[in-house]
């Protein structure tokens, strides 16, 4: 191995460097060339752009052009705007009031300052269904993105025969409504007719209880993994098809073996899409709802009303009708959520400067 | 905009084929050419190529295990589906009976075929308000940088990150006030709202619409609602697609708002339709609830699965997924 790392011109660890300083030269070749028309601003960071735009002089003719031109852009917005305003902004603000209120049978609603949230913080539920669904996703996520990791490089390195018919097939479950397979697998998984309950009997485990308080967790994981690998497998898998042929036939050339090919040059490439997978799926991991929901209808001992938080919310605000205690919790839980992953994108921006 | 400052998917997908024949025939070719590459590059042994193919195999029968179960046993009695062996068939072969149960009101509940117009109706509906609307605010985020569009976009954006529940209960509260607890408004309005379809619209238009040729239209005098549609929405059209595909099979999947914006159940959804005779078989013994609730679970699921086949290159091609993962 050490023999043929000589040979080559750059170590790996470089190429990720080198196929930067190449793309972003390749972005500003068609910039110099429209000089005229405004196409400097969008080739910046987001950041600098939106720093920079307004405060940058113009050339007059144009800039009272471009300026009329893209004042026209609002009318293209607007319904959008409108509805999310009135469909998510207002709801949640909306939340955010009724938090603060407190309705008695007798007296009706005053003003209750942040006693909702007080109660909401001392109640154990809350916290225990925080901190399971914590451990779900640490569990469910890794375990997850390494089967989906290891499939789409299988794909995408063409070691696995006919993989786009797999790919079909491991993308299924996505287009299975959640209700449907949490029902299709307690059927599989029920104590008494579940062909699976069956099968751990004739191997050995009599009186196996899928859905008994013990096996519940570890049985909410694998359905959550059978509805999402297949989507995050795809993901993956169109990152990997676009990380530059030419990268890997250097290494290919270099007789780098195709481990050290997928660990040092295709998962460097490809960090970006694999941490925003795990940010999509934290934040669907902390909402876990329609899953434990219908277990429930099944294994009423083994999943409480405060399973997660989210069936918590529900209960408290439907079946309770504790509606302000619900709204605090609410906004409790999404600025949980927002924390977590406001400060998982400051880290990334942190080691992203490091690099 | 050249291909290499967007990624290499949505590009392919943005041109327009010359010949969609001769493509083919070219993927066609690269895929053999893909198939060749372990074997004969990496120097694999023929042995790893079988392993893995063998994972694979195991990874599919775990992924087709509950659609194989749901299919085999659409056709038993309530009885056989307790009974008999899970996996095989059994007569009597009742599928047709059980399909019929679908077009009546068993149990009381309400009937399947009503949930079913339903849930197109909101999903048809939803979809194309979501892929109009995301349409278009992706057009503008993407080509007009007005005051403050920006910061516009940032915050639409960070909205994904507030929990569903945070909004749709306190919608629940909304409604309760105004009157749209029970009203196909109250479903189908929120569902138009699409953040993640103005992300993909604004990214893919970001690389398939040319701001040169808009301005070339506008030299010419042509007007804004002109150039959207002649020149800038037919380059959309695949964006679009998988917007619209997207938002339609995620109403189509909703169980959460339906379940706290109905109680009647004449206006349920499937989801939420199936989640109540879930909840009706688990308790109540009715004589056909279980065959009722397998056969509506498969007939559910059908139509998502025969979509996404068709629609195969708008998901598999990456133009919703290249753009997440740039």
């Amino acid at each position: 191995m050490a023999g043929s790392m000589v040979r080559r011109p750059r170590p790996p660890s470089e190429w990720y460097d080198y196929l930067h300083e190449e793309r972003s030269q390749a972005h500003e070749a068609p910039t110099t060339v429209v000089t005229d028309i405004e196409a400097r601003a969008p080739q910046r960071s987001p950041a600098a752009s939106l720093l920079v735009q307004s405060a940058e002089p113009r050339r007059r003719g144009h800039s009272a052009w471009i300026h009329r031109r893209d004042r026209r852009g609002v009318v293209f917005v607007v319904p959008f705007i409108l509805a999310f305003l009135l469909f998510s902004i207002a709801p949640l603000g909306y939340a955010i009031y009724t938090s603060l209120y407190t309705s008695k049978l007798i007296g009706g609603t005053s003003y209750s300052g942040l006693a909702n949230y007080t109660s909401t913080f001392d109640t154990g539920e809350f916290w225990s269904g925080l901190l399971r669904v914590v451990i779900f996703g640490a569990i469910q996520i890794p375990v997850m993105l390494v089967i989906a990791f290891f499939f789409a490089t299988m794909f995408d390195l063409g070691v696995a025969k006919a993989g786009g018919f797999f790919r079909v097939i491991f993308f299924i479950p996505f287009a299975v409504p959640a209700v449907v397979a949490s029902v299709m697998w307690s059927f599989l998984l029920e104590p008494q007719f579940g062909p699976f309950t069956h099968l751990a009997n004739v191997l050995g485990f009599p009186n196996t209880n899928f859905l008994g308080p013990n096996l519940i967790f570890p049985v909410l994981i694998v359905i959550v993994i059978w509805e999402w690998t297949g989507y995050n497998m795809v993901i993956l898998y169109t990152a990997l098809k676009s990380v530059p042929r030419e990268l890997i036939e250097a290494a290919v050339l270099d007789r780098t073996p195709m481990w050290k090919i997928v660990l040092k040059v295709k998962l460097p490439m490809v960090r970006p899409a694999i941490v925003l997978l795990a940010f999509l799926n934290v934040i669907g991991a902390l909402q876990l709802f329609t899953e434990p929901i219908i277990l429930q209808y099944y294994a009423p001992e083994s999943i409480s009303n405060y399973y997660t938080p989210v069936l918590y919310l529900y209960n408290t605000a439907i079946g309770g009708q504790q509606y302000n205690l619900a709204a605090a919790g609410a906004v409790l839980f999404g600025i949980i959520i927002v924390v977590i992953s406001v400060g998982s994108l400051i880290v990334r921006r942190r080691r992203g400067e490091l690099r | 905009m050249t291909a290499t400052s967007v990624g290499i998917d949505v590009h392919d997908v943005a041109v327009a084929p010359p010949s969609k024949r001769a493509l083919k025939r070219q993927q066609r070719r690269q895929d053999r050419e893909a198939e060749m590459i372990p074997v004969r590059i990496y120097g694999l042994r023929k042995g790893t190529v079988t392993l893995v193919t063998l994972l694979c195999v195991l990874f599919a029968v775990f992924t087709l295990i509950p659609i194989a179960w749901i299919v085999i046993n659409s056709t038993k009695t309530q009885s056989n589906i307790f009974e008999s062996f899970g996996f095989w068939f059994a007569s009597p072969f009742e599928f047709f009976h059980n399909f019929s149960l679908l077009f009546q009101d068993v149990d009381g509940d309400g009937t399947y075929i009503q949930w079913l117009g339903n849930t197109a109706l909101y999903a048809g509906l939803g979809g194309i308000g979501a892929t109009a609307l995301s349409t278009f605010a992706g057009y503008g985020f993407a080509r007009f940088h007005f005051r403050g569009s920006k910061a516009l976009f940032y915050f639409v954006i960070a909205a994904l990150l507030v929990p569903i529940a945070a909004i749709t209960l306190p919608l629940y509260f909304v409604y309760a006030k105004v009157g749209l607890i029970n009203s196909i408004w109250g479903m189908v309005l929120p569902s138009m709202v699409s953040p993640v379809g103005v992300y993909l619209m604004k990214v893919f238009i970001d690389a398939s619409v040319p701001q040169e040729l808009m301005d070339a239209a506008r030299m010419d005098g042509a007007g804004e609602l002109r150039i959207f549609y002649r020149l800038a929405l037919p380059l959309m059209v695949p964006g679009l697609m998988t917007v619209l595909l997207l938002s339609v099979v995620g109403i189509w999947n909703n169980y959460f708002l339906p379940l706290v914006i109905f109680s009647e159940n004449t206006l349920y959804p499937l989801t939420e339709g199936l989640g109540l005779w879930a909840q009706h078989a688990s308790t109540s013994g009715d004589a056909q609830i279980y065959p009722l609730l397998v056969i509506g679970g498969l007939v559910t699921i059908i139509p998502s699965i025969l979509l996404f086949l068709v629609l195969q290159r708008y998901w598999r091609s990456g133009a919703l997924l290249g753009s997440i993962a740039n």
